[in-house]
């Protein structure tokens, strides 16, 4: 199915008011395209039904009335003949005459004969011949006319037989063929509407094909922007499709490569920035060991170059391992660790080893899969997180989740606000939040990167508030088997260096 | 007698820099702006330990740590931008003992200088151990195969040591690095497993199916006679 277009438009003209009629477009698009193809074919048919059926109809209908007109004229003819031949002989029995006559049936013959009436059958009395053509047949005009007796449409046909000074009259009932037409009219119709709704049928199907690849397209769509952005379309035979599976896929490619580009640059920024960096921290650091030597003045402003300084290098650290997560070069090195033990270890090399740990007795002695260096990154971001802004930790947990373990960070809080959730995860984020306390070392990637190391073992963080207010920093991690977690790994690196998982638009959409 | 360190590095405010913070640790500092002529300078005045930048213009880090391999053991440690796996494995494969990320703090560079410096060797050792047809002697620094001498570098052997004194018990990453490279926080296993490959292919027949030097799944490593 072919020309369907894909209607582009920009915002400015997105937001113009239509002056014609906008109520009844805006109704008329919320339809949809496909509802509006089947309306439009199923008006289209019965417009083309209609006017058919319409044609047909009376086309039958003029030509059944002329030729039952003209066999009804022919046989008035015939029975006037008859009957002026008789009424020349004399003393006739004039009703007897008139049953004679060989009539169509349903018609009846009449005969005024001298300002006297005859009939054959009583139902035609003087009266029920309209007068007006009486009285012109009666003076000398043949005549027809078309009347309604007791409901039924009726034929007179007036013939003067000046001869004998008479003037016939044969009257045929049109009941029989205003049924037939009837009948005509009721088939026409039934066939119309039958069109009409194969037409809408017919919109609807073809509708549905010529938007299928909309579908395959809008689901490939949905896939990139979830986060999959190697997903392509397969080329189509088509012409029209292929162009638009083209168009798609190097929409897809210039996506992929401008997220590549930044993610490459972000990683090539905070290399080049290494070397200045590498001069900076050493001679501040010769400085630093001759710290004593300074005037006090000089002495503060070595003390706080140090502290930027360290904060600044940190930054790039934790730019480069973002970025390394971004650009797919992230590695995961595992090892098997007793989790109790990786979390006081990590707890140490965080610098709170003397926090309680409380360890649900059913996790006693589990062992997990993980790169241990990036869960004590974890760790260690979570309670520098939680001295920033929530009066330092109070307590770590290990608790049982269904399908996994959770390694929970507990401070003083105040709670993190319930809309600043899932945000405070977010790169640089910095939130409203008050229980900021003054000057930091924060550089604002502490909790994306805590999302992104636990993302690359599979699992997820979250903040919650516990019952005095205090927040709960909750890690799950999976505890499947090594084969498991390095499947998934390698299947993220796969994703990541682009093997495009095809979506076939011709494939049946099950 | 103070020690001498070898910094290799091309960019010059680097290297000024280096050599204020290490002689103020008290070592005695040569430069070399390139591979070529670092390799000249150790052939004159040879020095206690290398430091080597692994992006150099010319002969890189990785060759230049090499074509040092070839004629000695001296402790090697090198310098990278990049954490990532693969330089780190490449130049520990190329021979390096250690190496540092920049930026590094000097007092930790300072630190892991003196740890290869240090004869980490405790005075109860035997002064020989066997295994197999390997022979180890600590206090002369020499191993043996079959009766020929096979060529370490102090961190190999000293690893070697460690591992033949503890004969058929595992040995940790974190304990193996705490005393062989004398790092008492958490360091990076895989110095231990590069170390662990190079010792095998020089003293295992088949370093690909070790017999001595055995790996224990999630452990560690551990040496069976």
């Amino acid at each position: 199915m072919r020309g369907h277009r894909l209607r582009v438009v920009s915002d400015v003209r997105r937001r113009q008011v239509d002056p014609g009629g906008p109520t009844r477009r805006r109704r008329w698009s919320r339809l949809g395209l496909r509802a509006r193809v089947t309306v439009t074919f199923g008006l289209g048919a019965l417009a083309l039904s209609a006017t058919m059926a319409g044609l047909t109809y009376f086309t039958a209908r003029q030509f059944i009335l002329n030729e039952r007109q003209t066999a009804i004229l022919r046989q008035a003819y015939v029975n006037a003949s008859l009957a002026r031949s008789s009424l020349r002989t004399p003393n006739q029995n004039i009703t007897q005459l008139l049953q004679n006559l060989d009539t169509l049936p349903g018609s009846l013959s009449a005969l005024e004969l001298r300002g006297q009436w005859y009939a054959d059958s009583p139902s035609v009395g003087e009266r029920a011949i309209p007068a007006s053509l009486r009285h012109l047949v009666v003076s000398g005009t043949p005549a027809t006319q078309h009347f309604v007796l007791d409901g039924s449409p009726q034929l007179v046909v007036g013939l003067p037989v000046p001869s004998v000074h008479a003037a016939y009259f044969e009257v045929f009932s049109l009941g029989e063929l205003a049924r037939t037409l009837r009948i005509l009219a009721l088939a026409l119709a039934g066939a119309a509407l039958v069109t009409t709704a194969a037409g809408a049928v017919i919109g609807r199907w073809a509708s549905g094909r010529a938007l299928r690849p909309l579908d395959e397209v809008s689901k490939a769509a949905e896939t990139i922007a979830g986060g999959r952005l190697h997903v392509r379309l397969v080329a189509a035979d088509d012409p029209d499709l292929s162009a638009l599976a083209g168009t798609f896929n190097r929409m897809a490619d210039a996506l992929l490569e401008r997220i590549e580009r930044e993610a490459r640059f972000t990683s090539d920024v905070s290399h080049e920035l290494r070397s200045p960096l590498t001069t900076l921290v050493t001679s501040l650091g010769v400085l630093e060991s001759h710290r004593d030597d300074l005037p006090s003045r000089s002495r503060l402003a070595v003390d706080l170059l140090t502290a930027e300084l360290r904060r600044f290098q940190r930054m790039v650290d934790d730019l480069l391992e973002i970025s390394r997560v971004d650009t797919g070069s992230a590695e995961l090195s595992l090892d098997e660790v007793e989790v109790g033990e990786l979390v006081r270890e990590a707890a140490q090399a965080a610098g709170v080893g003397g926090v309680p740990v409380h360890s649900d007795p059913g996790v006693a002695g589990l062992r997990i899969w993980v790169d241990k260096r990036r869960i004590e990154r974890v760790v260690a971001n979570l309670v520098d997180n939680a001295a920033q802004y929530g009066g330092g930790v109070t307590a770590l947990a290990i608790e049982p989740a269904p399908e996994g373990v959770r390694l929970v960070v507990i401070d003083h809080g105040p709670g993190v606000a319930p809309a600043e959730r899932e945000r405070i995860f977010e790169r640089f984020y910095r939130g409203q939040t008050s229980g900021r306390r003054g000057a930091t070392d924060g550089t604002g990637l502490g909790l994306s990167l805590v999302a992104e190391h636990v993302r690359l073992h599979g699992g997820r963080v979250w903040v919650e508030t516990g019952a005095d207010g205090e927040n709960r920093f909750v890690v799950e991690l999976p505890t499947h088997d090594r084969d498991r977690v390095t499947t998934t790994l390698v299947a993220r690196t796969v994703e990541h260096r682009r093997t495009p998982p095809a979506l076939d638009p011709h494939s049946d959409a099950s | 007698m103070t020690s001498r360190i070898l910094l290799v590095e091309d960019d010059e405010r680097i290297r000024a820099s280096m050599r204020l913070a290490l002689e103020d640790e008290g070592y005695e500092v040569d430069e070399a702006g390139s591979g070529e002529s670092a390799l000249e300078h150790f052939a004159e005045q040879p020095a206690d330990v290398v430091l080597i930048d692994l992006m150099l213009p010319g002969m890189d880090g990785f060759e230049c740590c090499r074509h040092l391999r070839r004629t000695s053991a001296v402790p090697v440690i090198m310098v990278t931008a990049r954490t990532d796996t693969h330089d780190v494995v490449a130049g520990l494969e190329a021979g390096a003992d250690d190496y540092v990320t920049k930026p590094f703090v000097a007092k930790e560079l300072a630190a892991r200088i003196r740890a290869l410096l240090r004869r980490a060797r405790s005075v109860d050792e035997p002064s020989v151990l066997t295994f197999g047809d390997i022979e180890v002697r600590p206090d002369e620094g020499t191993v043996t195969r079959a009766g020929e001498e096979v060529h370490c570098t102090r961190t190999e052997f000293r690893l070697l040591c460690e591992l033949a004194t503890n004969s058929g018990k595992v040995l940790s990453r974190e304990q193996l690095l705490d005393r062989v490279w004398g790092y008492d926080y958490f360091g990076d296993g895989r110095l231990v497993d590069v170390h662990i490959r190079r010792l095998r292919t020089k003293i295992e027949p088949d370093p690909a199916n070790p017999r001595h030097i055995l790996t224990v799944r999630g452990m560690g490593y551990k040496l069976t006679a």
